[in-house]
């Protein structure tokens, strides 16, 4: 990624009338850490960056604004049309296209500049090999390899050791809508479900055993649940204190109840992006339950989320053709 | 509010119940729930003093909420909730505990039955101790009904709601009315032609000031409810002008295009331009556009100088949208016959002289073809054999239900072989014989004295063998395989849904049973019913069956409809979703997922905003809870089933587990 043509498009968008500002990340204050960065004027747009070390979702602060006013009118479409502009990557696209679909977004308030992504660093697997670095590190990948600078020292290391596991799945690496893209299009990877289908073929014992030794370990910190673009609503029913649906106690059966809840809420809306399980402090797989949905969306409904924001989201539509073998 | 005093009301419902259930421990248990004031066990509740026993206790507790543990509540529920209006509590103040069906009938140990009604009781009085009063709302009725269909249960009932003195429209997706019994030639048991039992009550639906008849039209849209709905109907182009036409016929010679005559099962041939029969109402010509060469190319146009003086035909006419709105909907789209082809062993399709027993009919018919003569390649078969039971009751096409007409019908056609070709010899291959009719049985023994040959035995093919056909089965009485050499063979077809019922059941969104036929509310007490309100059913679209039953049916099914339009109110359901607007993000997912149509988005004015906001008409709202499952934000809460009502129940059930 030229980071001077991205700076180039970024002063481009804010320069547009419309656009209110941009967000976009910049280096965070140590080590590999990025944070997000909100950009209103021309002299901020020197911190912007992009590196395999952007593994952050910007979405989520596009939606934490609340719900879209209503526009009426063409006239008030015009006066009205302030626009955020967001860099957004495959995935980060898809959620956007997922939102529009549910109407929690409107397409019109938004400017996207894709960025055609190769896939970004798990920071767990690189705090793991480079432990303890406090000055900003620089992530470059060259053929395959990450070139890593760390006090001006620089270290390659095989792509395939540092990826997200997310990302070597990933099969819209190139973003789905945008109103500029910065860069080639790239080639996602074919549909691939194997570590799922390990999962499936294990007894019900054995699924219970291991989906109760990874819940057990959550502390309810809901990182997960606040990071995800999807999980959006305002009045979540996890939040909720009357009636309770969840209680806030940490053992096997209100974990597991909120876990579901969590998986289920997802069901036809996620869009694979992995921050839940990047975020996990804990290193629940939360993936696989994602995927597991996925899977079956995808077998039962010939269905995946965010492709098209004209498509109506899968659970509001009703078809005779719907398979129903799963009905008792 | 006032103080929350809950009465529980346990009913033995004579030995149902109390044989199972220990009805004194549970009484005894329920008096110690949270704000139970009272606890009684009587041993008929739904019996006059049983809710005489509700209502004083009422007064003299001051109770306001009731739970009644009896039957389900889909039995006596609207009985109680007539008891608390009549007693001055509002009639939704009360809650049914099912420890019949749900547990006194499907248990046998009285200890673990109690129990469980126990848990069943606790749960429900945990709910109703937060229920809230609601109210119904009344709405007027629009004083005209919707027909469906113009066969022969459209027609009656379209004639008994016109004659009750409401407006009727009939809609007919054919050019006539008179639908398959006009196409049949005699009937059984009586042998009365078809037609001419028919012809009366066509002429008067087509001449009553209170029908208007939409001919060669289609539904295409229906909103509204019950008292109110709004159909759109789409009335297909005739290229003729129906008040223009008089019927004449002075055209047909002009037109050069032949067709396959659909009325006669294109057994012959029709000009294009063509009336279905000479009796149809309206007796108004119709030009088929698929193969009229105007239509098609833009050719020809010979039939409209003829026409000149009345200037009817109108080779330009455009399809049209009609809007009406109706108070009650009566479905009468009637059924297809079974299609043979599915059956290859039997040689449709393959053989010319294997029919069906419909196209029997018309060969039969005066009107027919062969002006009632049954001939095969213009000879009279010597040899008839005619084969029970095509695509009924026969697992391997899906269809295992009975079409009771096909066992009579062939009766009826082996006895007019007979009545036309007295030395024919006709065998029929059955099953078993269903005469379950009135005047079935007599009229079944009095075919079989005269000469034809009933064999018990499935076929198993049909094939030719030189210039005669064979029919090889399996004779189960005499328990040897038999080959019949014949002329003819005619399946006795039965009958299957409608090919293209779906776009009509799905527009009024009607629930098909697991033969493919339309479902009626409750299949003994309810049988003309649908679950939607103002919907009714009559004759074969509900299921396979003869004239005088159809009749029957359409004559209910009349009445039925008649019932809101006399009224001229209904009450709305009063347990409907209802919206917190703070909590909507205006999704628009309850939307999509309503069947009924009820809720919009409206635009909303919320801290200095406007925002969607989804919004209830509580008039068209059923209380399916639909959205309320569909609200991700859960905004949406359904009345006398709110979230916090049943996870009181859920965490009365834990507890009770613990």
């Amino acid at each position: 990624m030229n980071i001077q043509k991205l700076k180039d498009e970024a002063k481009r968008a804010i320069g547009r009338k419309e656009v209110t500002h941009l967000i976009g990340y910049q280096k965070g204050s140590y080590g590999f850490r990025i944070s997000p960065i909100f950009i209103e004027t021309k002299e901020e747009l020197d911190r912007l960056t992009f590196s395999p070390l952007c593994s952050l979702s910007l979405v989520n602060y596009l939606t934490i604004e609340g719900k879209p006013a209503q526009v009426q009118s063409e006239e008030e479409k015009k006066s009205k049309a302030k626009k955020v502009a967001i860099f957004v990557r495959g995935c980060d696209s898809r959620a956007l296209n997922q939102i529009i679909a549910e109407k929690g977004l409107s397409r019109e308030s938004l400017y996207i500049i894709g960025i055609p992504c190769k896939g970004v660093i798990d920071l767990k697997k690189i705090e793991a090999q480079f432990p303890n670095v406090v000055d900003p590190a620089e992530v470059v990948e060259e053929n395959g390899k990450y070139i890593i600078t760390i006090n001006d020292q620089t270290h390659e290391v095989p792509k395939e050791e540092l990826i997200a596991d997310t990302c070597k799945v990933c099969q819209y690496p190139t973003p789905l809508t945008y109103n500029k893209l910065l860069g080639d299009k790239l080639e996602g990877n074919p549909a691939n479900y194997d570590d799922i289908q390990k999962l499936e073929e294990k007894t019900p014992e054995e699924k219970w055993s291991f989906w109760q030794n990874q819940l057990d370990r959550c502390i309810r910190c809901y990182a997960c649940k606040n990071s995800c673009p999807l999980c959006y609503c305002d009045g979540c029913i996890l939040d909720k204190l009357t009636p309770q649906w969840v209680r806030r106690s940490v053992d096997t059966n209100e974990n597991l109840m909120f876990h579901v809840t969590r998986a289920f809420h997802l069901a036809g809306r996620c869009v694979s992006c992995g921050e839940c399980e990047r975020v996990c402090p804990v290193g629940i797989p939360l993936m696989k339950l994602n995927r597991k949905m996925e899977k079956d969306v995808k077998e039962l409904f010939d269905f995946e989320a965010g492709k098209d924001p004209e498509v109506k989201p899968l659970l509001n539509t009703f078809n005779i053709e719907d398979p129903d073998d799963f009905v008792l | 509010m006032s103080k929350t005093r809950v009465g529980v009301y346990i009913c033995h419902c004579g030995v149902n119940i109390k044989s199972t259930v220990d009805v004194t421990k549970l009484t005894e248990f329920a008096s110690k729930l949270p704000h139970v004031s009272v606890a009684k066990d009587y041993i008929y509740l739904c019996s006059d003093p049983g809710q005489e026993l509700i209502k004083n206790d009422i007064n003299e507790f001051n109770l306001n909420r009731i739970v009644v543990a009896a039957c389900s509540p889909r039995m006596h529920e609207p009985t109680f909730r007539k008891a608390l209006r009549s007693a001055g509590i509002n009639p939704y103040c009360l809650e049914i505990a099912n420890i019949r069906e749900h547990c006194s009938w499907v248990h046998e140990d009285i200890e673990k039955a109690t129990k469980k009604a126990e848990s069943i009781l606790a749960a429900t009085v945990a709910k109703a101790s937060l229920l809230e009063p609601l109210e119904e709302k009344e709405v007027d009725v629009i004083p005209t009904a919707l027909v469906l269909g113009g066969g022969i249960a459209g027609i009656q009932a379209a004639l008994d709601i016109a004659d009750t003195g409401f407006k009727v429209y009939l809609v007919e997706k054919d050019p006539s009315i008179g639908g398959h019994m006009m196409q049949l030639d005699k009937t059984f048991p009586t042998l009365d032609c078809s037609a001419c039992i028919l012809t009366p009550k066509m002429s008067d639906v087509g001449n009553h000031p209170n029908i208007e008849l939409l001919t060669y039209s289609e539904i295409t849209n229906v909103g509204g409810y019950v008292g109110n709905f709004k159909v759109t109907i789409k009335k297909k182009p005739r290229y003729i002008i129906e008040d223009k036409c008089n019927g004449c016929g002075n055209c047909i010679s002009y037109c050069p295009i032949e067709m396959p005559d659909p009325f006669n099962l294109n057994l012959s041939k029709t000009k294009c331009l063509y009336i279905p029969f000479p009796q149809a109402v309206p007796a108004c010509f119709v030009i088929d556009p698929d193969y009229c060469r105007y239509t098609l190319n833009r050719e020809c146009k010979q039939c409209e100088p003829v026409c000149k003086e009345l200037g009817a035909i109108d080779l330009k006419q455009k399809e049209q949208f009609i809007e009406v709105d109706v108070g009650t909907i009566i479905v009468a789209t009637g059924f297809d016959t079974f299609d043979p082809t599915l059956k290859p062993e039997l040689g449709y399709g393959l053989y010319p002289n294997v029919i069906t027993g419909l196209e029997f009919e018309r060969l039969s018919s005066a009107s027919g073809p062969t002006t009632g003569d049954v001939m095969i390649n213009g000879k009279k078969p010597k040899n008839v054999v005619f084969i029970h039971c095509v695509g009924s009751r026969d697992k391997t096409v899906g269809n295992e239900y009975c079409s009771r007409v096909c066992c009579m019908y062939t009766a009826k056609q082996a006895h007019l072989i007979k009545d036309k070709i007295p030395d024919a010899k006709v065998t029929v291959f059955y099953i078993d014989v269903r005469a379950f009719g009135k005047g079935f049985e007599e009229f079944y023994d009095r075919v079989k004295q005269e000469g034809i040959i009933y064999r018990r035995g499935n076929v198993a093919e049909v094939y030719k063998r030189g210039e005669k056909l064979v029919v090889k089965a399996e004779d189960t009485l005499l328990g040897q395989l038999v080959e019949v050499e014949t002329d003819l063979v005619v399946l006795a077809v039965g009958m299957v849904p409608r090919a293209d019922s779906n776009t009509v059941n799905n527009l009024l969104k009607l629930s098909q049973s697991s033969d493919k036929f339309l479902l009626e509310a409750h299949p003994k007490l309810r049988p003309v019913d649908t679950a939607s309100d103002g919907i009714f059913l009559a004759g074969c679209c509900q299921g396979p069956k003869d004239i005088p039953d159809t009749v029957a049916q359409a004559s209910a099914a009349a009445s039925k409809a008649c019932i809101p339009l006399s009224q001229g109110k209904v009450r709305t359901e009063a347990q409907v979703a209802q919206v917190n607007d703070l909590l909507c993000r205006g999704c628009g997912f309850c939307v999509e997922v309503c069947p009924y149509d009820a809720i919009e988005l409206k635009p909303t004015v919320i801290a200095g905003e406007t925002v969607d906001v989804a919004s209830v008409n509580e008039v068209l709202c059923k209380g399916c809870g639909a959205c309320v499952a569909a609200c991700l934000s859960g905004a949406i809460q359904q009345k006398s089933f709110t979230d916090e009502q049943l996870l009181s129940m859920i965490a009365s059930l834990g507890e009770s587990y613990e």
